[in-house]
Parts: structure tokens; C-alpha cells; sequence
């Protein structure tokens, strides 16, 4: 008797395992439709995303606009997934690459620089340029060339920028003003300069400092970007796998990482992450961080005092004013259907367009990628009421093709060791070349490493 | 000191610090709560403070609901915590059960190789299990936001630990009487137990309630998924936004208040002393 | 060795080795495998199979998709070893480990004792004490981090302090410990509290009577029949702490100054994060063998201190 009770129980327990199997709401995908034209025939296509919060909505909103509108006349449904934060998302499209079941693909997909290089090495792509090359009457020039830019890989258009943004200068005016100081800080030296002119502390005796700052590969490349080189060659890795520092033979990493020093050695400089909310609570005057952070860093402040906007900072004026592009872009996928594919180049055009880039950066803080964006009611009236918005697209539009964002293999270690040897540089007081000398081990050293295990 | 008014105060005593510590520790998490009525401006505000301005700031929760489908999300999570906890318990207690009461071959070498799957960093295994999640067939099903965790090698470990101090007297007596190894557990183990078997079954409750990478990576379907990455559609990319998200996560806590208050009655009422004689 | 039931503990009397087989065949079970048998299907499956798969990536050059592209045989433990920030990590660690393990077991037996007796007030306190295991990891991270804010956070501001907690390199570690200590003392307290109040009644009476004094019937009485349940707890926080990783990913980021990188960090960031797979798979081998020879350890220790019935 004992051994018929545990195996009924164990039945049991089979039984509801399989009902949890199969309680299951999956969507059959809709059937197969090579060969069909669009418009004709009716087709769903999915839609990976990692957008959050406001922006989440937003798009949810431009989903529903396309389904109604434009997807209607065509046939075409696009069912959005939000899918985790952009890391998050990008394991998982590596793990469908990997089990190679391209149905299990999406049709579109919301990817950030982190997925760069796997879809562009992956075999299922159907990147921006072959949709191009059946698209031929698409007038790319509206799209902001540096935001293209950004996307492309190896000299291959990967896909659309959608959600566009850049690093930009954020200063306490009220304070600035204050302080005799009536333009925006543009060089290291105007920070230095800051140091004598603000006050020491604030009414609640929390310490002021004049720039919170922390180099890592985005900042260097900004900072390298803008005196004319570049952090590592091909082009920071744009046009393949980067194999070594080339900041260090043009002296830019030099001229940098002494300014810096002096920043320092000046007082003006706390060697931390970029902290908004000490910004907000006024104990920090000038702060570099992502445009993404406009309407929040308004929203906080809430009047208390008067937020200035203006270019990333550069090293002197020497340097170029500009900085590289951040963000997500939308890519397609290629799972032999060619009506998937043309519904998604479909979608993927209405959220480029003027409309939708303008929705979307009115509710988001986003830079629209389409500058007939710039025409659109609702952008100009966003801009009339914050004028600080058209700060980073300006400064995108000023931004010379050069400048580019640096793709590297070991991108987390890659970061944090720029960070901790300009960091290491500033607290145990290392000379310049010392910490040109460790970075250069460092940072060659980890490109070596991946460059062995992956053979281009 | 007399011995009787060194006693009464340390009865008045112990409360009142049990109080000070239970402030102490209990603190975070109602600073968290308050927060989310807070507004944006309130929440950077310097200097910084405890209680929000006003209760009836609800604003948190509202946008909190309006982005993500809360209810269809907490379905689905109380579905897959259930599930898990139940089966990775029942699991648990015939293991621990085997090693507790009876000696074979091989014993010892089973039992580490069970407590080992607990040093396994969690991520090493993430791809892989999706990988043969996927080849199953089973995308997109609660049986695979579940699966991963029907091995509770701690919970069997302390359930071990917990059946190791019950005599094997007990259970030779038992046998003597007829009683088959699953009579026994149901309806001798398993009643001792019960302050134990609550607090582990809870607590697996709670872990499988908090998950979010594996639900996000098993599932494609926006009706399929779960409370955590829910909440986790409330952070913005810059990452600030903390009073949107504890309103997530103080809506979130509900169950398993719920459960908290039932668990509590359930190890109140105490063990059902007796069965042991001396 | 265990009593075998009969209270008798296993006499050496010589049998013949004949003897000896028939008996043991006799005594040959199935039961207990087929109880195992539920447990170790999804064990295999789901745990053994994907860390067997990692090992192979350790001793094997994987690419940045994952796949694995050729023998590498130990280099890639070699290269793990000349890295600097390896010893940091191990370090860190380490230091996590040996202090909030032994802070948690304290801490745990003094709120237990605390709640021991039921009293009018107990629901408030025991609540109290029990309800921040109803949060998420990241929930409890992402509040410690606001309130831990050097300059607008509440502790700061209530003790008067300037301290930099998660933004200043010395004591972001102290500051991810107590963070650590914190998550793990609701659960532990509750196996705890049990534990003790299943101490029966009689025998803590007759020791009054028999006029031993509180801390000798603490230490000789309590803690010997809660040791099972300490054991369990030294044995799980050890291994938690060991493969911490949680609240560092969401706040520190192994910094400032990889401060705060402990091993299981380090596979995040220069494993996954760096498209290092084979480095990631050496990285937690070497997290599982140093976890489970504090195991090991512990497990010696139970069998001269931890006390069965």
C-alpha cells in the first residue's frame, strides 16, 4: 500500500505540473506569408522593446497610433513586449541566436550599443541597408546624420536611431549668475575659474564643488572626440574590432588626463559618478550627464533654482565642441519573410518619422532623430516652454562626423578600468605618464585578451 | 537585587528592547513605503525626511498602475510562486526525509551533491536552462517560470536538520504499527513540523514572488508575465525615479503581507507536543 | 557515527565479511531512492547539466556569442590569476564572508531570545522583526541606497555624519555588509525563534530548580538544542555571502575603486558584462570550490558541536 500512496501522489504532482504546461497564453504566431505583398494579406509582427516608465508609455501610444492608422490600411499589427532593460534584452536575443530558432526571433527590436556587434555578426539581420535596397525612394537625409551614424557598424547601416540622446552640460544658473559668472562653463578652465567665484558651502552647510566627475568610456570619448582623435583605432571600433589605444601616439590622452589633474589640484573637482540629486539639493554646480535627464532634473528642482543646459564640456578651446551619441535604435530581423520584413520597414519608417520623433521626444526628453521634427506643433511648443530641449539637439547637429562612440569587445571592464586608473591618477597622485603608462597595460591588455578568444 | 524584582525588570525590560530593535530593523522598509507618497520635488528635497508631506499623494500609484497591467501581473506571480513553493517544499521533505530516517548507501555523497547545487552562482546556469527551457517546448508556460526552482536544496537542508532532532524511535514505532513512510510524513512529520514547514514554504513563496530575470527571459508574452518585471517597467533609464518604483514595489508587497499574517497565526498556535515522550 | 535506532552506538565485533553482505542485502532499500528520485530529476536538469556546460567553458576559448571555439586547457585560469583585480575580489570576498556571518548569527540569537517569550506585546515586535524578508532583493538595495545618500540621505542627516557610504571606497564595503546583514536577519530569526521555543518547557524548569542561572542555561541548555538550526544558518549565509552579488550589481558597481567587487561581481562585470565567457565560468568554479570548502569545514565542526536529539 505504502508504495501505490507515493505514486499516486507523485501522479499528482505530474498532473499539475502538466496543466501549468499547459496553462499557457502564447499567441500562435500568424501563418507564414512569403511571397504575399503587403496590404493584401494580413501579418503580425512582433516587437522587442526596453523602454520604461514614461517612455514606455509613449510608446505604447505610438503602437496603438500605428495599428490604427497607417498598420490598418496596410494589414499589419506589431505587438509590442517590453523585454527588461537593454542588457537584459540583449541576453536574451543572444540566447535565441544561439539556440538558432529564428522563430523565437522578433520582428523588430529596440537595441542599444550593447547589442551592436552581436546583431550585426549574427546571420538572422536584416539590417536598415537591405531594407533600403528594396526601399529605394527613402530619403535618408532627414535623419540626423550623427544619429545614423551611430548605428552603423563596419560600414553597414544597422538600423533606425529611435530613441536619441547625448551628454550635455547641466549648471546651476541662479548660482553661476550669482557668482558674476554669466556664460555657461565650455572648458576645464571656466570650471577651475569657478572654484574662487561660487560660495563655499550652502545655507545648510553641505560643501559646494564646483564639477562631479568620474571619466569613463563614453566621457574619454567625448573628451578625445573633441580635441580630434580617437580612443581606440578603427575608428573606436566602428569599422571592426579595435586592437589598441590610439589616444596615446596624438598626445590627446595626455592633454587630457593633465587638464583633468589641474581641474583637481585647483579644488574644483569631486571624483565621483555624476549625482543629481546633490545637484538638485545645490551642493554641486556643474555636472555632465546624459540629455535623458532634462525633464526629471526639472521635475526635481521644481523652481528652486534655474537649470542651464549647454554644450558638453571640452578639455580647451582648442577642442571642438560636440559629443557622441547615445541612445537605442530600432533593427529588424530576417526570418525568411519577406512580408514580416516589409511590415516591419514599415514601422520601423512611421516611428522615424517627423510625427512620431516629435511625440516622442515631447513626452520623453529624447532628441528627435527626424529633423522635420523641428515643424511639428507640438515640438515647438515644447521647446517654447523648455527652451533647455534644444540644447542637445543643436549640439548633435554641431557635432562633427568624427566624433563616434567606441565600440569595444570587454565594454564593462573596458569602462571601469578607465575609471579606476584616472581615479587611482587623482587620489595616490600619480604623474600623467605613469597613468598613461598603467592604462595603456590595462586597456591593450583586456583588447588583447578578447581579440584572442575572438579571431576576426 | 531580589531574584523576583530582578525578573520583573527584566520583563519590562526585554519588550522595550525588542521594540528599540524591531524600530531599528523594521525602519527601512517603512521609510521605503513612505517615500512612495512622495512627490518627485519631495523626494531629492534637502534636507532629507521621514514621513511625506501628504498620504494622500497618490500619484506614485496611479502612474505606477497605468504603466503596467498590475492585476493580470500579480495573477501570474501568485500562479508561479504557488507552484514553485509548493512542489520545491514537497520535494524537499521526501529528500530531507530519506536523509533523516534512513541510512543507504551512498547516503552522504547525495547529500553534498544536493547542498552543492546551492554554491552554484545562479547566472552561470541562466542560458543554458533557457536554452533547454526552449527545446522542451515550454516558452511562454508558467511550468517554466516555475522548473528552475522545484530544487530547494536549502529548505531540504533544513528540513533535515529539523527531522534529524525528531528520535527514530518515533518512526520504528510508527513502522511497527503499520504505518508506511508517506502515512508517517503526512500525518506525523509533517503536523511536528509545522512552525518549519510554514516558514520555509513562505519563504519560498517570497523568493519566487521577487524573481525577474528568469520570468523575463522565459516569457515573450505581456499576458505571461510577472509582477517583478513590472515594477521593473517603472524605473526610467536614469535610474532616479524611486518614488514610482517603491510604489510599485509597496503595491507588490501586498500578498505577501497577506501571507505573513497567515503564516504567523499558523506558527503561533505552536507545535502539537506529545508525540514525543521524554 | 549516527545511532542506528536502537540507541546503541555500532559495536566493533568483528562479523565474517559473509555475514556482513547478507545482512546489508537485506537491510538493501529502494525507498530512499525513490524519495530522492523527485528532487535530483530537476537537480540534474536544471543545475548540474548548465555547470557541467560552464566547466567546459573554463578549459575551452569562447567567443563573444557564447560558443565555444577551441581547447584552451588552463590559460584561462592563468590569465584569471595575473589579473589584479582578481586578488581584490577575492579579498572582498573573503572579508564579507568572515565579518557578516558571525554578525548575523549574533544578531539573530539575541532577537530570538528577545521574542522568546510570548508576551502582550510579541505580534508587534515579532512583525517587526520578520517583515523585511517580504521585499525583494533590489527593492531592499534601491531603499538602502536612498537612504544611505551622503548627502541627501536620511542616515547621514539623522546621525549627524559625513560619511560617504556607497560613494566613498572605504566604506562602501561596510556599507554593502550592513546591507547584507540586514536582508538575511528576518528569516534566520524566524527559523530561530522557532527553534528556541521548541526548547521544552520542562527542562528549562528543572534547571531553574536545579538553580543554574540564566547564561547557564543559555549556553548549556538553548543553544546546544538550537544548534541544529544555528547550523543551518551559518552553513546558508556563508554561501550567500560568498556569491554575493545582488546589491553590489544595483549599487556600487564594484566600486568606488573596486572596493566593493567581490568575485561573483567580477564574473558579472569582466565575465558577462566583457563578453568573457570562459573567464565568467572560471570565476564561479573558483567561487563553488572555496564555498564549498567553508562547507566542508562546517560540516566537520557539526559533529563535534551541533546536537541531535
Amino acid at each position: 500500500m505504502n508504495k501505490t500512496r507515493f505514486f499516486t501522489v507523485l501522479l499528482c504532482l505530474v498532473m499539475v505540473l502538466t496543466m501549468a504546461a499547459g496553462c499557457s497564453n502564447s499567441s500562435d504566431p500568424a501563418p507564414s506569408n512569403s511571397g504575399s505583398e503587403l496590404g493584401k494579406d494580413p501579418v503580425t509582427i512582433v516587437f522587442w522593446h526596453s523602454m520604461q516608465d514614461k517612455a514606455g508609455a509613449q510608446l505604447d501610444a505610438l503602437v496603438k497610433e500605428f495599428n490604427e492608422g497607417p498598420g490598418k490600411e496596410l494589414q499589419i499589427t506589431v505587438e509590442a513586449i517590453y523585454q527588461g532593460k537593454y542588457s537584459d534584452s540583449v541576453t536574451k536575443m543572444n540566447s535565441v541566436l544561439t539556440s538558432n530558432n529564428k522563430n523565437d526571433l522578433p520582428d523588430v527590436m529596440n537595441l542599444d550599443a550593447t547589442g551592436k556587434v552581436s546583431y550585426a555578426s549574427s546571420d538572422a539581420a536584416y539590417t536598415m541597408d537591405d531594407a533600403l535596397k528594396a526601399d529605394a525612394d527613402y530619403d535618408t537625409s532627414k535623419i540626423l546624420k550623427a544619429a545614423l551614424g551611430n548605428w552603423n557598424y563596419a560600414g553597414v547601416q544597422l538600423g533606425m536611431p529611435f530613441a536619441t540622446s547625448t551628454s550635455v552640460t547641466y549648471y546651476n544658473k541662479t548660482m553661476l549668475d550669482a557668482a558674476g559668472v554669466t556664460s555657461a562653463p565650455s572648458t576645464f578652465a571656466d570650471i577651475s575659474a569657478l572654484v574662487a567665484k561660487i560660495p563655499e558651502t550652502t545655507s545648510d552647510n553641505k560643501k559646494i564643488v564646483a564639477l562631479q566627475g568620474s571619466p569613463n568610456t563614453p566621457s574619454l570619448a567625448n573628451y578625445i572626440g573633441q580635441l580630434g582623435g580617437y580612443v581606440v583605432d578603427k575608428k573606436n571600433g566602428s569599422e571592426g574590432s579595435a586592437t589598441k589605444l590610439t589616444c596615446v601616439e596624438d598626445g590627446t590622452l595626455s592633454k587630457f588626463l593633465t587638464a583633468w589633474k589641474a581641474m583637481y589640484d585647483a579644488g574644483a573637482l569631486e571624483v565621483t559618478d555624476p549625482d543629481t540629486d546633490a545637484f538638485v539639493a545645490g551642493q554641486v554646480a556643474v555636472l555632465t550627464t546624459s540629455s535623458s535627464n532634462i525633464e526629471t532634473l526639472i521635475g526635481k528642482i521644481d523652481g528652486k533654482f534655474e537649470l542651464g543646459v549647454s554644450n558638453y564640456i571640452r578639455v580647451d578651446d582648442s577642442a571642438t565642441e560636440g559629443a557622441t551619441i547615445s541612445g537605442s535604435c530600432l533593427v529588424m530581423f530576417d526570418k525568411d519573410d519577406s512580408l514580416k520584413k516589409a511590415a516591419s520597414w514599415e514601422f520601423v519608417k512611421f516611428m522615424a518619422s517627423a510625427e512620431s520623433q516629435a511625440k516622442f521626444a515631447v513626452a520623453t526628453g529624447y532628441v528627435p532623430c527626424n529633423s522635420g521634427a523641428a515643424d511639428v506643433q507640438e515640438y515647438i511648443d515644447l521647446l517654447d516652454e523648455y527652451p533647455q530641449f534644444a540644447v542637445p539637439a543643436a549640439q548633435i547637429a554641431a557635432t562633427p562626423d568624427t566624433m563616434i562612440s567606441v565600440t569595444v569587445g570587454p565594454s564593462m571592464d573596458f569602462y571601469y578600468a578607465i575609471q579606476n586608473n584616472v581615479s587611482d591618477m587623482l587620489t595616490n597622485n600619480l604623474t600623467v605618464e605613469k597613468t598613461i603608462e598603467n592604462m595603456v597595460e590595462e586597456l591593450n591588455g583586456l583588447l588583447d585578451q578578447y581579440n584572442m578568444a575572438n579571431p576576426s | 537585587m531580589s531574584d523576583k524584582s530582578r525578573r520583573k525588570l527584566f520583563n519590562v525590560l526585554t519588550p522595550i528592547a525588542a521594540i528599540a530593535v524591531g524600530i531599528v530593523i523594521v525602519f527601512p522598509l517603512v521609510y521605503g513605503i513612505f517615500g512612495a507618497f512622495k512627490s518627485p520635488a519631495e523626494f531629492s528635497s534637502y534636507p532629507p525626511t521621514v514621513l511625506p508631506k501628504s498620504f494622500l499623494y497618490t500619484e506614485n500609484f496611479k502612474n505606477a498602475m497605468n504603466i503596467m497591467p498590475f492585476w493580470r501581473y500579480m495573477f501570474n506571480s501568485l500562479i508561479v510562486a504557488s507552484i514553485s513553493s509548493v512542489v520545491r517544499i514537497t520535494f524537499a521533505v521526501l529528500a530531507a526525509y530519506a536523509f533523516a530516517f534512513y541510512d543507504f548507501r551512498g547516503k552522504n555523497l547525495l547529500f553534498f551533491l544536493l547542498l552543492a547545487t546551492m554554491m552554484f552562482p545562479g547566472d552561470t546556469l541562466l542560458v543554458t536552462n533557457y536554452l533547454t527551457v526552449s527545446q522542451l517546448g515550454l516558452m511562454d508556460t508558467y511550468l517554466a517560470m516555475c522548473i528552475t526552482s522545484f530544487v530547494g536544496a536549502s529548505q531540504m537542508f533544513m528540513l533535515r536538520q529539523n527531522f534529524r532532532t525528531i528520535p527514530r524511535d518515533l518512526r520504528n514505532a510508527a513502522e511497527l504499527d503499520g504505518c508506511g513512510d508517506l502515512k508517517f510524513i503526512t500525518k506525523v512529520l509533517l503536523p511536528i513540523s509545522k512552525p518549519v514547514l510554514i516558514t520555509l514554504l513562505v519563504q519560498s513563496f517570497i523568493t519566487s514572488w521577487n524573481a525577474y530575470l528568469w520570468p523575463l527571459l522565459v516569457t515573450n508574452s505581456a499576458e505571461m508575465r510577472t509582477l517583478q518585471v513590472g515594477v521593473s517597467m517603472l524605473t526610467s533609464l536614469e535610474d532616479t525615479n524611486y518614488y514610482l518604483v517603491l510604489a510599485g514595489v509597496t503595491l507588490s508587497l501586498l500578498p505577501s503581507l497577506v501571507l505573513f499574517v497567515i503564516m504567523r497565526r499558523n506558527i503561533n498556535k505552536g507545535m502539537t507536543a506529545g508525540a514525543l515522550v521524554g | 557515527m549516527e545511532s542506528n535506532g536502537q540507541g546503541n552506538p555500532s559495536v566493533t565485533i568483528r562479523r565474517s565479511s559473509k555475514v556482513e553482505k547478507t545482512k546489508k542485502k537485506r537491510r538493501f532499500k529502494l525507498r530512499p531512492y525513490l524519495l530522492l528520485i523527485p528532487i535530483f530529476v530537476f537537480a540534474i536538469g536544471f543545475i548540474y547539466y548548465p555547470f557541467i556546460k560552464t566547466m567546459l567553458h573554463s578549459v575551452s576559448t569562447v567567443n563573444f556569442k557564447g560558443e565555444i571555439t577551441g581547447f584552451a586547457g588552463l590559460s584561462n585560469f592563468k590569465y584569471l590569476f595575473t589579473r589584479k583585480d582578481f586578488i581584490t575580489a577575492l579579498l572582498n570576498s573573503l572579508k564579507l564572508t568572515v565579518m557578516t556571518v558571525p554578525l548575523t548569527l549574533l544578531l539573530c540569537v539575541v532577537m530570538a531570545l528577545l521574542a522568546n517569550n510570548k508576551r502582550k506585546l510579541s505580534p508587534i515586535y515579532e512583525t517587526m522583526f520578520t517583515l523585511p524578508m517580504a521585499v525583494s532583493m533590489s527593492a531592499k538595495a534601491m531603499i538602502f541606497r536612498v537612504m544611505l545618500h551622503p548627502t541627501v540621505g536620511i542616515v547621514n542627516h539623522i546621525f549627524n555624519l559625513d560619511v560617504g557610504w556607497f560613494l566613498d571606497e572605504k566604506t562602501a564595503l561596510i556599507g554593502i555588509m550592513i546591507l547584507v546583514v540586514w536582508m538575511g536577519l528576518s528569516f534566520n530569526f524566524m527559523l530561530l525563534l522557532s527553534a528556541f521555543r521548541s526548547v521544552p518547557d520542562q527542562l528549562i524548569e528543572s534547571a531553574k530548580i536545579d538553580g543554574a542561572g540564566y547564561f547557564t542555561r543559555l549556553f548549556k541548555i538553548q543553544l546546544p538544542l538550537v544548534s541544529p538550526t544555528l547550523f543551518y544558518i551559518l552553513c546558508t549565509d556563508m554561501v550567500l555571502a560568498m556569491l554575493t552579488s545582488g546589491p553590489i550589481i544595483l549599487l556600487t558597481h564594484g566600486g568606488p575603486s573596486r572596493a566593493t567587487t567581490t568575485l561573483i561581481y567580477m564574473m558579472y562585470a569582466s565575465g558577462y558584462g566583457s563578453s568573457n565567457y570562459s573567464m565568467a565560468a572560471c570565476i564561479s568554479i573558483i567561487a563553488f570550490v572555496l564555498t564549498f570548502a567553508f562547507m566542508i569545514l562546517a560540516f566537520v565542526f557539526e559533529r563535534k558541536k551541533v546536537h541531535y536529539e
